[in-house]
């Protein structure tokens, strides 16, 4: 404002420096035209206390940082086509204006406001264009990152959920956890979920959720809708809580393509209530239980398999001695039989041998014994064997005698024993004949 | 092998279920290797069984029924012992 452009009162001879003092009136005035010269432009935000006097609306249009007072001509509302409820608290709404001032008289109180020529209520546009400068600057702040670096245990045994009484989103997650096997226990936390009180009284359940100890996680759960049936769960305040938790909290708020800021600060986002309760009990717990069978099957297989393989080792160590010692006994025994056999062997040859000595020895005896004489005396008996021949009676034969014998083969000798014989023989050299004496002629 | 001797109280509670099956898959797999002794065996064996008991009475404790409370409930309750006492 220029100060110059005020008509200064006469000089005060006290107080600061300052120029002035001007008039009070004239200042407002001049307050007004500064204003009014200010830049007209959009703000975007949320309605609160809505009221009306018989030419205007008036309400205050305010986000997590601040708010703004703000007055609207009946007939500028009837013309943005928002008369009768479309103004009211909760909703989000754009407005175009800029600031105004009234300066009020001698009777009616001075009003500073930002006059809105024009509202509208906030589109998607606007809603995801503010949702990505709230998305921008908590993520600058790391407020992301906190809930994501909570332990979430795998079992909990006591889980709060945030959600609408009567929402489908309850059933779903009861049948998720039904499916997971998970019968524990459950902490309902209802809120609203889609009005102007649904950010701070979401807030409030995750906070006394948060504070009971046996509350491991935390769901957050709505059906799906438009961003604008969504914005509470994109209040930065209630996001900032959520961040500060230390349970971990689940969202599954809206439908997979719904992306709210709720789900950026939760420790797990998901796109459906079943989903969520996946995430809350990440253990299954039915094929858990499968699985402890299973192990508890392997740990006696493993204890009864060690002692037996070992018992099993022990027996065939326990053996081998035994078996050591009939071992030695077989090789024993089979060295005996071939230590026998050999005796055996050894000593028939030996006797052989001996026999062999003893038959040579007593031949050399023997003809040591026969010694010189051995010769004359087969010359002797070779002249006795011919002299003895001489005597037979074959040579007499021989020679042309003839022998008498009887029937009986006995040699006759005399004239007389012939004679008396009925038959003799008469015996040549070459054979015999029969004869019969006729009569003894004496000598 | 490890010699040492269990103490008298037995064995320690898991901090946690996930704790609990993550030492009970170490022991399965030390066993499955083959590797381990007999006292070692014997005594992984006993933790194992320690450790199933103890995650069995876990699935228990969330498989017997599902409990329904209400927040609101529980804080009127709350108020309501804080004002007795």
């Amino acid at each position: 404002m220029e100060e110059s452009r005020l008509t200064p009162a006469p000089a005060s001879s006290q107080g600061p420096n300052f120029p002035g003092p001007f008039a009070v009136g004239t200042y407002a005035r001049k307050l007004q035209g500064w204003m009014r010269e200010r830049a007209r432009v959009q703000l975007i935000g949320e309605v609160t206390g809505v009221g009306r006097s018989k030419v205007q609306a008036y309400f205050e249009l305010r986000d997590s940082e601040g708010a703004v007072p703000c007055a609207i001509w009946l007939n500028d509302l009837e013309k943005a086509g928002l008369d009768g409820g479309s103004l009211r608290d909760g909703a989000e709404v754009v407005i175009s204006g800029g600031l105004d001032y009234y300066p009020g008289g001698g009777q009616a109180s001075p009003n500073f406001c930002f006059r809105a020529t024009h509202v509208r209520l906030a589109g998607e546009g606007d809603l995801i264009a503010r949702l990505e400068a709230l998305r921008k600057q908590m993520r600058a702040e790391g407020l992301f990152e906190l809930q994501k670096q909570l332990h979430r245990p795998v079992l909990p045994k006591a889980i709060g959920v945030v959600t609408a009484e009567r929402g489908a989103a309850r059933r779903d997650l009861l049948a998720g956890l039904e499916r997971r096997g998970w019968r524990g226990s459950l902490i309902w936390g209802f809120a609203p979920v889609q009005d102007r009180h649904a950010a701070p009284a979401i807030g409030r359940a995750l906070q006394d959720l948060a504070a009971r100890p046996e509350v491991e996680a935390i769901v957050v759960t709505r059906g799906g809708g438009s961003l604008a049936d969504l914005w509470a769960f994109c209040d930065e305040t209630l996001c900032r809580t959520v961040a500060m938790l230390r349970v971990p909290v689940v969202s599954a708020v809206g439908h997979e393509r719904d992306s709210t800021l709720i789900d950026d600060v939760a420790a797990v986002a998901c796109s459906t209530p079943t989903h969520a309760a996946e995430a809350a009990v990440p253990l299954d717990c039915l094929a858990a239980r499968e699985s402890l069978e299973r192990c508890a099957l392997s740990l006696r297989r493993a204890g009864e398999g060690a002692v037996e393989t070992r018992s099993r080792h022990l027996g065939a160590l326990a053996r081998g001695p035994a078996r050591a010692l009939q071992r030695e006994r077989g090789k024993l025994n089979q060295k005996i039989r071939e230590i026998r056999a050999a005796a055996e062997r050894g000593l028939t040859e030996r006797v052989a041998s001996q026999r062999r000595i003893g038959t040579l020895v007593l031949e050399r005896a023997r003809r040591r014994a026969a010694g010189a004489d051995m010769e004359k005396r087969r010359e002797a008996l070779k002249r006795a064997a011919v002299a003895l021949r001489a005597h037979e009676p074959e040579r007499t034969l021989e020679r042309g005698y003839a022998l008498v014998e009887g029937d009986g083969g006995e040699p006759l000798t005399s004239a007389a024993e012939t004679g008396a014989a009925e038959r003799i023989s008469l015996r040549f050299s070459d054979g015999r004949v029969s004869a019969r004496p006729e009569r003894r002629d004496d000598a | 092998m490890d010699e040492s001797q269990p103490d008298q109280s037995g064995a320690t509670t898991p901090d946690s279920y996930e704790a609990a099956v993550e030492r009970l898959e170490e022991i399965i797999d030390r066993l499955d290797s083959g590797q381990a002794g007999l006292r070692e065996t014997l005594d992984l064996c006993k933790e194992g069984k320690e450790l199933v008991t103890y995650c069995a009475g876990e699935l228990d404790e969330v498989g017997e029924g599902l409990k329904e409370l209400r927040l609101d409930d529980l804080a009127t309750k709350l108020d309501t012992a804080s004002e007795v006492g």
